[in-house]
């Protein structure tokens, strides 16, 4: 197959397949069965009957009844025995296959670092990993064994009509093959762009869907919920202009089938007709040939539809494929690990650039902090403060400087290790749809019962727990829907508390609670904080409600520039000491 | 869980609305049928001319040429039937995705958001799209295998009647075992459709933690459990496929029996072995014909069998919205009998809301606000803040009392999430405001204190956003979603938490701006812990236990 159809893309896929070699040739083999008993049915009685008929006009003497008749009934079970198996066989091969791929490609992703996963939207995803890989399933049992046996039935066809008749054999083979090649090629050829459209057209439509539901209160309450639906009328109008076009070229497909086979039937009767006038073939083999011709519609039945939407099954490749390139492998060398106990941390001259971003997300960015130490790292939203996080969890890297945890370098530490030891409450709160108890052993699978209730106990959310009817065992719905903003923070605190960091990351722990809420969290997160190192994200430090406890060190930073950092004595006192700084460094 | 009676009939209503195109595409099948059976009738005639009349093959060119057209003819109708299906199908879809957003806005946020997103999505795309093969091809078929059949039994019954009760034999079991394995497959088939649409949230709701699952080191064991759902998946998908497979599997025995003892009848009839009934009436014409005929005797039924899995697949998409569309909307939403005499914008009297889960959230309480009144709404989180900006905004109904809305209300709502969609900054403005200039989403931008960052992106307006926002900051995304507030003409603005992630003096400018809107005569309702925004309001309701009451007096002064 030619280039020009984009097969290339399909390549890495058919290495995959040919792994399962065995399971293929079988299920090939049993579709062959299949598909030649169909073919031996329908000849063999055709003959039988004439021979019959001859034999009863007198024409021909006698007549041997039982092979034929056996012949037939075994041609009949075969064709059923053979189909149930084929096809229980072959799709189980498939989704073996497939439950394979979805597991790996889901590694693939988790490997993918964070701004790879910024890049990305969960919707995309999600049709990924369901919907391309299902897409892929075409790939054996509708675009590779059934043309490869069709083929091989067209060669034995004409072998068996070469038995009597090679001239008809080889117009047979040559019409046929011309029709073979209309079915996969030409199909594949008229059918590639609508189907490749298809396959975003529906991949978009989908995006729409889940944006018009995510916005349902902002649309209904601006009053856009029409307008909204528009867009995603539109993009349905699209899809199904392809799908239109795609059921025309099938359809065409499907007719081609009918006239090239058909025709070939014809041409047969009519050379096995001249032929049995000059008494070449017997009347019985007249009438057989024509209707052995006749039944390998079946065979050739399968390719329209499959291969009219060969676009699809790229496609989907495609972005597989570009899905699979983006991984990056872990930088072999990390295998150091954290000491327990607190964790000192360095950043020297650190600078990072989003991908396609025009700014320094942070500009040479120095601080360090000794074991036990809390730095409050303040700045307004953007300036960087959630990108100094994400850098020290590692899921960035930096794009120059040198940050130690512990005195090892980041890049050299252990994945585990580090997972282990450093702790992050992020601004965003991902929950996941299942049970508290679930979400909480996220943190630690082994946790008891009663090590979860401590936990929920700690911050503050126990009491409420114990009110709802199902306790640990409520679900929280997608996302943490069923949860508040301030009961999704809080869980997520809980789950910080249930694991053992040397370095946590706080990032705004207190936005969206009330201050009772933060009054009775405060003391204990400042108890459980000690032996810890620990880093405070927060906007500002004068901001009555939201002290973080127990600050030693603050540092500001202004659009990825760290404008001050110095020692913070006593706590709560200099804090307005501690904010003036930086705008004495802007306008020195 | 609604019994599949009732989803069916949704279904053939559904088809009714397209009677037109899908008797096009039976008539085509039809059409296609009866050139099947002059193409068999003349070939088998063609052959009985040479071999039992010794007619010359040059005589027998007008049969050849007639057989080619009834090809042609066939192809055409073939193509018809088809393409009149598919249309048929696709009109059908795209008004039963019309029917499911009319009745998702009929629900309301509230009551629309219960529903996971990615699940409800795939029911607007993945499950509508199911139906496809129910409509396009097993509606039409199913006519077909009644009516070709039954042709095809008179024809062989005229030329021999016994070989047609051969078929006859056949035929009524195979709707019989059809049925018996259908009713298993269908059961099975809406398991699945449950199971997928579970394993599609599943997916999306890991494959958005993928960071947390990261920071945890959880991301092997959820490789694992994302496999072992794909496991599960492909456990479950084979067991209707096996059914599936048995039920055409049985529709082949049937089949290939009738035809394989018809064969050996009709040979032994012409052999004359039979000597009784209508067989010493056959000749090579008839015999012929009746073999021919008896594979297309069952090739209706065969193609209605391997569309029988398009039929249990569309019952088991229509069992799941069904389930979506027979949840009734609340009686009161939407429904806030207009007071154009009173003074309030919206006011609620005596209104209690009650979760099904958790009980009494809301009430019984009384409020009302009217033009231009700023009420800050605070209160322990979990207390009822958010449910009673709900009721004001109308997305949920109250289980009793009443809400009241002037005329011709115009509301605007900002949540705690902000709902940011992938497209550029302007796209994700001009959801709310489609008719605002650049110049008016710039203004609006920097009365949400984004002025600078706007200056600091190199494409401005066009800069594109991910999902969620991805991209900016959490801070950044919230005044976005503030400047939307800035670009509506709505005489009421509900905010739940605006102020929650940002600086002090991104805050301020906020707090300004809110007081400039305030000042145009807007009326706002903030649920905020936040004492700036505490101040800016003329009236401060405390909530707690979803009840209201007076503001604690620590709580106003910050």
């Amino acid at each position: 197959m030619g280039d020009g159809l984009g097969v290339g893309a399909l390549r890495p896929w058919l290495r995959l397949l040919v792994r399962r070699r065995r399971r293929l040739w079988v299920g090939a083999g049993l579709l062959g069965l299949t598909l030649m008993a169909a073919i031996g049915l329908l000849a063999l009685s055709g003959w039988f009957i004439t021979a019959s008929a001859l034999t009863g006009m007198a024409v021909m003497a006698s007549l041997d009844v039982h092979v034929p008749g056996g012949g037939i009934r075994a041609f009949a079970v075969t064709r059923t025995v053979a189909r149930y198996l084929e096809r229980l066989y072959n799709h189980d091969t498939v989704l073996r296959l497939l439950a394979d791929l979805r597991g790996s490609l889901f590694a693939v992703l988790s490997r993918l670092d964070g701004a790879t996963l910024a890049q990305q939207r969960a919707s995309d995803w999600l049709t990924r990993l369901t919907a391309d890989i299902d897409t892929l399933d075409g790939l054996y049992l509708r675009l590779l064994a059934p043309p490869a046996v069709s083929l091989a039935l067209i060669g034995l066809l004409a072998a068996f009509l070469g038995l009597w008749l090679p001239t008809l054999a080889w117009w047979v083979a040559i019409g046929l093959v011309l029709a073979w090649l209309w079915l996969t090629l030409g199909q594949a050829w008229l059918g590639m762009a609508a189907s490749r459209a298809q396959v975003g057209y529906r991949q978009r439509l989908r995006s729409l869907a889940v944006e018009h539901l995510q916005g349902l209160a902002e649309l209904e309450a601006h009053d856009c919920t029409e307008r909204h639906r528009r867009r995603l009328q539109g993009c349905q109008r699209r899809l199904h202009a392809a799908q239109r076009r795609l059921a025309g070229v099938t359809a065409l497909g499907t007719a081609v089938v009918g006239l090239a086979v058909g025709l070939a039937m014809l041409a047969t009767l009519w050379l096995a007709a001249a032929a049995w006038q000059r008494e070449a073939v017997s009347g019985a083999v007249m009438v057989m040939l024509p209707l052995a011709v006749l039944a390998i519609g079946e065979a050739l039945a399968l390719l329209p539809n499959a291969f009219t939407s060969l676009g699809t099954t790229r496609a989907a490749a495609e972005r597989l494929n570009a899905l699979v390139a983006a991984e990056q492998r872990a930088p072999s060398g990390r295998c150091r690990r954290l000491g327990d106990g607190p964790l000192a941390l360095s950043l020297s001259g650190v600078s990072l650039r989003y991908p396609g971003v025009w700014q320094l997300a942070l500009e040479t960015v120095s601080l360090s902090l000794n074991g036990g130490e809390r730095l409050a790292l303040t700045g307004s939203s953007g300036a960087g403060k959630s990108s100094i996080a994400a850098l020290l969890t590692r899921q960035l890297l930096p794009t120059a400087g040198d940050i130690r945890l512990g005195g090892v370098p980041l890049a050299e530490i252990d994945e585990t290790s580090l997972r282990e030891r450093v702790g992050l409450l992020g601004q965003r709160i991902d929950l996941f749809e299942g049970s508290l108890a679930d979400n909480l052993r996220i943190a630690d699978p082994a946790a008891s019962d009663e090590r979860l209730w401590r936990a929920l106990d700690w911050v503050t959310l126990a009491d409420w727990v114990e009110t709802l009817s199902e306790g640990l065992a409520t679900p929280v719905g997608e996302g943490g829907r069923a949860l508040s903003g301030g009961q999704a923070r809080r869980l997520a605190l809980a789950r910080l508390w249930l694991r053992d960091p040397g370095l946590v990351i706080l990032d705004e722990p207190f936005a969206g609670l009330d201050r009772e809420t933060v009054e009775s969290l405060v003391p204990r997160l400042d108890a459980w904080l000690q032996g810890r190192t620990v880093l405070f994200l927060v906007h500002q430090l004068d901001d009555g409600s939201t002290v973080p406890p127990g600050v030693t060190h603050h540092a500001h930073l202004v659009a990825g520039q760290l404008t001050g950092f110095a020692r913070h004595c006593a706590i709560g006192q200099d804090v307005g000491k501690a904010t003036t700084m930086p705008n004495e460094v802007r306008n020195g | 869980m609604p019994r599949a009676p009732d989803a069916q009939r949704w279904l053939f209503r559904h088809a009714a609305g397209q009677r037109g195109w899908l008797s096009l595409a039976v008539a085509a099948g039809l059409a296609a049928s009866a050139s099947t059976l002059v193409q068999l009738g003349l070939l088998a005639w063609i052959v009985s001319q040479l071999l039992a009349a010794d007619a010359e093959l040059a005589s027998l060119t007008p049969a050849f040429l007639a057989l080619a057209g009834c090809l042609v003819l066939r192809a055409l109708a073939q193509w018809g039937q088809e393409v009149a299906g598919q249309e048929a199908s696709l009109r059908i879809r795209t008004r039963v995705r019309a029917e499911l957003l009319d009745h998702l806005a009929a629900l309301g946020p509230v009551r629309g958001a219960e529903h996971a997103a990615g699940g409800v999505a795939s029911q607007l795309v993945e499950q509508v799209e199911a139906l496809d093969g129910y409509f396009a091809r097993f509606l039409p078929q199913c006519i077909l295998a009644l009516a070709v059949p039954m042709a095809i039994l008179s024809i062989v019954a005229w030329l021999d009647w016994l070989a047609a009760i051969f078929l006859l034999l056949a035929a009524p079991l195979i709707p019989l075992f059809m049925a018996l394995v259908g009713v298993g497959a269908e059961r099975v088939n809406r398991d699945q459709f449950a199971a997928v649409t579970r394993l599609a949230g599943h997916f999306l709701d890991r494959v958005r933690g993928l960071t947390t699952l990261q920071l945890f080191g959880r991301t092997v064991e959820a490789t694992c459990e994302v496999e072992a759902a794909a496991d599960r998946y492909r456990q479950l998908s084979l067991r209707p496929l096996r059914l599936a497979f048995l039920s055409s599997a049985v529709l082949e025995f049937f089949a290939s029996v009738a035809i394989a003892m018809v064969a050996v009848y009709v040979g032994f009839g012409l052999l004359g072995y039979i000597g009784y009934g209508p067989s010493s009436e056959l000749t090579l014409f008839s015999g012929l014909l009746i073999l021919l005929l008896a594979p297309e005797f069952f090739q209706p039924l065969r193609s209605l069998a391997q569309h029988y899995h398009d039929r249990a697949a569309a019952l088991g998409a229509a069992g799941g919205m069904f389930t979506l569309l027979s949840e009734r909307p609340h009686p009161q939403r939407g429904k806030a009998p207009p007071r154009p005499d009173a003074p309030a914008l919206v006011s609620l009297v005596g209104v209690t809301l009650i979760h099904p889960r958790r009980g009494r959230v809301l009430g019984p309480l009384d409020m009302a606000v009217l033009p231009g009144e700023t009420v800050a709404i605070t209160g322990p989180s979990g207390g009822g803040k958010s449910s009673l900006l709900h009721v004001l905004a109308g997305f949920v109904g109250p289980d009793s009392g009443q809400r009241c809305a002037r005329d011709g209300l115009r509301l605007a709502w900002m949540d705690q999430r902000p709902w940011l969609v992938q497209g550029t900054l302007a796209d994700n403005l001009r959801l709310t405001a489609p008719t605002a200039s650049d110049a008016d989403l710039e203004a609006a931008l920097s009365k949400a204190g984004l002025a600078e960052l706007l200056a600091s992106l190199p494409q401005g307006l066009d800069t594109p956003l991910g999902e969620r926002g991805s991209g900016i900051s959490g801070g950044q995304a919230q005044r976005v979603a503030l400047a939307r507030l800035f670009l509506s003409d709505a005489d009421l603005l509900l905010l739940d938490e605006p102020t929650a992630n940002l600086d002090e003096v991104s805050e301020a400018r906020i707090v300004a701006a809110l007081q400039s809107l305030a000042g145009e005569g807007r009326a706002l309702v903030i649920a905020t812990h936040h004492p700036a925004l505490m101040r800016l309001a003329s009236q401060c309701r405390y909530i707690a236990d979803g009840r209201l009451g007076e503001s604690p007096g620590e709580e106003s002064d910050g």
